[in-house]
């Protein structure tokens, strides 16, 4: 289902220009910068309870309103928003990272036992339900940031161990492959010098679009109880706690999801921007 | 329901709807559905220790001895009467002679034998033996009298015999309990459909007075919202123990229900490992009962006044002492014994908590009010395995929230063992001279002495008793709004 | 293609075990007693050995594990710790709930996204197809869970024409357990129906360019008839495969959607039975939603091997 197509040097236009690109892009800075801004500003403190003032409607002194602890909800989303990202790189990092590692090392010693041991445990990994592989990891590991970071990280490994794999394999086939050869480097420097270099544009938009996964991945658990714990705020959390007073405080079933929204959204069409710019080709029938 | 009434409304017959309460008190309804938020596991209530096993079946399917009553008070259930000798260690029970089993089984002092002796066999799985443990003896003279001999005198042995760990089965049905029971109670059990609801009907053969009630439906509702909206639009009509405490408003101006507010025997407490440092210094946990304002805590977590504690017992008990004030919310205060204790800049620990919303809802502000005095508890969710394994049974903990809902139970104090070890002779001491006290009087003023020994020693932080917040149907009498014993019997319950 | 086929079951096979034994590794690190979740915080240590002993607990790891999946290949899942009775029963009733809500929304998820992919791909560039693109887009990005929120905040809190959360059960009439799934069955479906949109629309574009379509627009047929009657069919392909793959995803999207609407389907019995630690509910539920993942990737590859011959040689 993977497109491992490698991008053609001269193929690149003014992608940049794309709505796509341009909208995600903008999402995501605004995402990125709030998180950012909330290490030396939120308009309150994020965790200050104030019970007396609690469950109040979004207001002048209270943007998006207070929470059942009389928590300001806009700041408690600014610090979200740290949380989420914080998730979504650890997690995609994790994945990127070792599941890069694998597809290489699996292209390299093609049809090996390696490669065959490498692929099928991929394949394996794949078919677990996502959802059910993190409420295990959790169940066992106990709920908190670091093994929902765990959990997601696991999750997109299979995904980043075939792409690149298949992207490599391509590259492998290429004439300047076996020019090297003949200047007598080793497959593992190959592999460094020529494979990674020319796989790694493709990885990174998968990374992209990974990381809008990841996101939502991390989201869900925290909504389940099993992601960031308090106080540390968390989106998910916040909506979990949210539907027990939505009869009663609308409000704050809402902010938070359309913070998740945006954030998933930036990241998703700041992906498929760039994989317009990788592949032209695709941009017609996308 | 809602379809329905929302048809007439649209369609402008509100005189109609206006009218059907009145159709119906013609034809008295005796059927109800009670949502309660946990279903019981299994059915059996001598084995296993669920509360919502013992809220479905005690007094319903099941009866003992002895029953309780709305009151808290002990009543003569299966046995008739019974005398206590001098020594306050011979027990004769007269007993019923028209009781029988919902299978025929006739109810005799050989099934009481039967039932006491299998509750502390060596493979019984009750989960409360210790109630059974002063027994030195049990003698069946005649079908309907059982004599009792204790090893030593037992304040509380009726007491325990009300519980659900005590009721009394038959041979012949026992081990089929656990999913299709069969006692001596007013209903009898008719089928469960496992996550969903439990049916009962009348007993028409009961030995007691006959019911109002011919059907019965417990549904298991556990999600607060749902629970809202059922008893708002009639599918069922009453909820034992509502779990969304944010909708009390809006039920309470429902006019089609009513909302009663009762007390319990669930203390919540910040349990404290009096065992460890630096808990183990007196000033440390005098200065976090400086820092629990009880009041903010219990409004964060319900939204409106519960009952607060200052000692562990529950306000529903006659010997309740009114202890809230020991050490009233004080920062400069707490601050100054925290320094006196040699942590002038507070410390880091952690702070367990088991699932149930309040422990988690009250342990989140607990880790907001201790951080104004620099004590940084860190907050650790867990499922309540975990729970049990590591706080409860490894004591492995700092501070954890959780309700103590046996009720009486302020003898755990006197167990070294027990999670929170707190060791004090003189405590202990006082719990054994209660138990050999048997004037009411007497005991209560002890029970008094032992409220204030806790309260000054700051054992655990003492925060409020779990409310119970009974909704009905308008027109539905008869239900339980205070747990003496945390069960919902329907015996009594009738439409007006 | 026997032998392609015969290939791919030794590895469905092989995925199978695997499958089972990480299952049960992993849960076996689980902490916590069983029996002391039972027999609650008074519970005497002889109490404990007698239920450890009648659940089974006492027996070594790898006997528990052959036992368990000697039982799951005949059929017997065991007995729940907790409720005492067979845990196929268990699955069997909850079943009740989870199947019909990943029917209807994945009879949802076709019903919303192939015919706005289908309108997508006829007004190709135009408003239209920038109308569900953005859908699209939207549908990804909105998490289900917040999705069924704000149906509940809309059509329960606001309006009140559909139920908050729970299940009436079966018996209450098909209307009322019908009206229960309706609100979870749409929140479920969304992001699926995404999806589709999405798939329809290319799979219909790439359709279009072919020559058989170009013939039929040059014989004068109306762009319409065009799209349904020849780019359809043939765009159909992918777009059934991807419903079929749907399958597995919405059982297990159903995990968290039944959470938020408190439906007591297998969704929910995992999470109860995680919190109750009744694993042998927990090791035959997460096998059950895995083997199903498994089988139904299975399926797609055998089907794919039919269509294209080619992809018995690669496997």
């Amino acid at each position: 289902m993977i497109e491992a197509a490698i991008p053609e040097p001269t193929a690149r236009r003014h992608w940049w220009t794309s709505p796509s690109f341009l909208i995600g892009a903008a999402l995501t800075l605004t995402v990125v910068a709030t998180a950012l801004l909330s290490y030396v500003w939120t308009p309150h403190h994020p965790t200050q309870m104030a019970i007396l003032n609690r469950l109040k409607p979004p207001s002048s002194a209270n943007w998006f309103g207070t929470d059942q602890f009389g928590r300001d909800v806009f700041s408690m989303i600014m610090v979200g928003a740290r949380n989420s990202l914080a998730v979504g790189l650890g997690a995609v990092g994790f994945g990127m990272v070792l599941g890069t590692t694998l597809g290489l090392l699996a292209a390299m010693r093609r049809d090996g036992l390696l490669d065959n041991a490498i692929m099928r445990s991929a394949d394996f990994t794949h078919a677990f339900p996502a959802v059910l592989t993190a409420i295990m990891i959790t169940a066992a590991a106990g709920p908190g940031m670091l093994n929902a970071v765990i959990a997601i990280g696991v999750l997109n490994l299979p995904y980043f161990a075939r792409l690149a794999r298949g992207s490599a394999l391509q590259v492998w086939t290429r004439d300047f492959i076996q020019a090297a050869r003949g200047h007598g480097l080793s497959n593992w420097q190959i592999t460094l010098r020529h494979v990674l270099p020319n796989i790694a544009g493709i990885i990174t938009v998968q990374a992209t679009i990974q990381f809008a996964l990841a996101v939502l991945a991390e989201a869900g658990l925290s909504y389940l109880g099993l992601g960031t714990q308090p106080p540390n705020p968390s989106w998910g959390r916040m909506l979990n706690e949210a539907q027990t007073f939505m009869a009663v405080q609308p409000w704050l079933a809402v902010f938070p999801g359309a913070a998740i929204a945006v954030t998933v959204l930036g990241f998703n069409l700041l992906g498929d921007g760039l994989r317009d710019a990788l592949d032209p080709r695709v941009r017609r029938a996308r | 329901m809602t379809t329905r009434r929302e048809f007439l409304a649209g369609a402008g017959l509100e005189a109609l709807a206006a009218q059907l309460p009145v159709i119906a008190l013609a034809q008295p309804k005796d059927s109800v559905t009670i949502a309660m938020t946990l279903e019981p596991p299994t059915l059996d209530p001598t084995s296993g220790a669920a509360q919502a096993i013992r809220e479905v079946t005690l007094q319903n399917i099941f009866e003992g001895l002895v029953r309780m009553d709305r009151t808290g008070k002990i009543v003569p259930c299966l046995a008739e009467s019974w005398e206590v000798a001098a020594d306050n260690l011979t027990y004769r029970f007269k007993l019923r002679t028209n009781a029988t089993f919902h299978d025929g089984t006739p109810f005799t002092s050989e099934l009481v034998k039967f039932s006491f002796e299998r509750a502390v066999a060596p493979d019984s799985t009750n989960a409360q033996r210790q109630l059974f443990a002063p027994i030195a003896a049990i003698e069946t003279p005649d079908p309907v009298t059982v004599v009792i001999t204790l090893k030593q005198p037992t304040a509380n042995f009726l007491y325990g015999l009300a519980w659900g760990d005590a009721v009394i089965v038959a041979p012949a049905s026992a081990a089929n309990n656990k999913t299709s029971p069969v006692g001596t109670g007013p209903f009898r059990f008719v089928r469960w459909n496992r996550g969903d609801r439990l049916e009962l009907a009348r007993n028409d053969a009961y030995w007691g007075a006959k019911p109002a009630l011919a059907k019965a439906t417990f549904r298991f509702i556990s999600d607060p919202a749902a629970q809202v909206a059922s008893l708002r639009a009639g599918d069922v009509d009453a909820q034992t123990n509502l779990a969304a405490p944010e909708a009390v408003a809006q039920l309470k101006a429902d006019p089609k229900l009513k909302v009663a507010f009762g007390k319990t025997e669930g203390e919540v407490i910040l349990a404290t490992n009096n065992a460890k440092p630096p808990f183990n210094d007196l000033r440390v946990r005098q200065a976090i009962a400086h820092v629990l304002d009880r009041k903010t805590i219990a409004l964060g977590v319900y939204g409106f006044d519960v009952d607060l504690i200052g000692s562990h017992f529950s306000p529903l008990h006659p010997a309740y002492v009114d202890l809230t004030n020991t050490y009233p919310p004080d920062l400069a205060k707490a601050k100054a014994l925290l320094a006196q204790a040699g942590h002038p800049n507070g410390f880091t620990c952690t702070l367990r908590l088991p699932p149930p919303a309040y422990a988690r809802r009250a342990g989140e502000i607990i880790a907001a009010l201790l951080a104004q005095v620099g004590i940084n508890a860190r907050i650790e969710p867990l499922e309540f395995p975990q729970w049990l394994e590591r706080v409860f049974r490894g004591k492995d903990f700092d501070l954890s929230v959780i309700a103590h809902t046996e009720p009486l139970d302020i003898g755990n104090y006197a167990r070294d063992d027990y999670y929170f070890q707190y060791r004090n002779p003189e405590f202990k001491a006082l719990i054994a001279k209660i138990d050999v006290t048997l004037p009411e009087a007497e005991r209560n003023a002890l029970y008094g002495e032992a409220q204030r020994i806790l309260a000054r020693d700051a054992v655990n932080g003492f925060l409020f008793v779990l409310p119970k917040i009974t909704v009905t149907a308008a027109g539905l009498e008869g239900m339980w709004t205070d747990w003496p014993l945390p069960i919902t019997p329907l015996a009594e319950v009738v439409w007006r | 293609m026997l032998a392609f086929a015969g290939r791919r079951l030794i590895a469905f096979v092989l995925t199978l075990m695997a499958a089972a034994l990480v299952i049960f590794l992993m849960l076996e690190v689980l902490p916590g007693d069983p029996a002391a979740v039972t027999l609650g915080l008074n519970a005497a240590p002889e109490a404990l050995a007698a239920l450890r002993a009648e659940m089974g607990l006492d027996r070594p790891a790898v006997v528990r594990f052959l036992a368990w999946v000697g039982g799951l290949v005949t059929g017997d899942l065991g007995l729940s710790y907790t409720y005492r009775v067979p845990v196929s029963q268990l699955i069997a009733e909850r079943m009740a709930v989870t199947l019909p809500l990943a029917l209807m929304a994945m009879t949802l998820a076709a019903a919303i996204g192939v015919p706005l992919g289908m309108l997508a791909a006829a007004n190709h560039n135009r408003p239209a197809d920038a109308a569900v693109m953005v859908f699209a887009q939207a549908g990804l990005a909105i998490p289900n869970f917040w999705f069924g929120l704000l149906l509940v905040l809309v059509f329960a809190i606001g309006l009140g024409w559909l139920p908050a959360g729970g299940f009436p059960g079966w018996q209450a009439g098909a209307g009322a357990a019908l009206r229960s799934l309706a609100l979870p069955a749409l929140a479920l479906a969304l992001p699926q129906a995404a999806i589709l949109a999405r798939v329809t629309r290319s799979a219909m574009l790439d359709t279009l360019q072919e020559d058989f379509v170009r013939t039929a627009r040059a014989k004068g047929l109306g762009e319409a008839a065009t799209v349904l009657r020849h780019a359809l069919r043939n765009a159909l392909i992918p777009v059934v495969t991807i419903l079929g793959l749907q399958f597995s995803v919405l059982i297990a999207g159903a995990i968290i959607i039944e959470n938020v609407f408190a439906l007591p389907g297998l969704g929910r019995l995992v999470f109860q039975s995680i919190a109750q630690h009744d694993l042998i509910v927990v090791k035959d539920l997460v096998m059950l939603f895995a083997a199903l993942a498994i089988l139904v990737n299975f399926l797609v590859d055998l089907l794919y091997g039919v269509i294209d011959p080619r992809l018995r040689e690669a496997a």
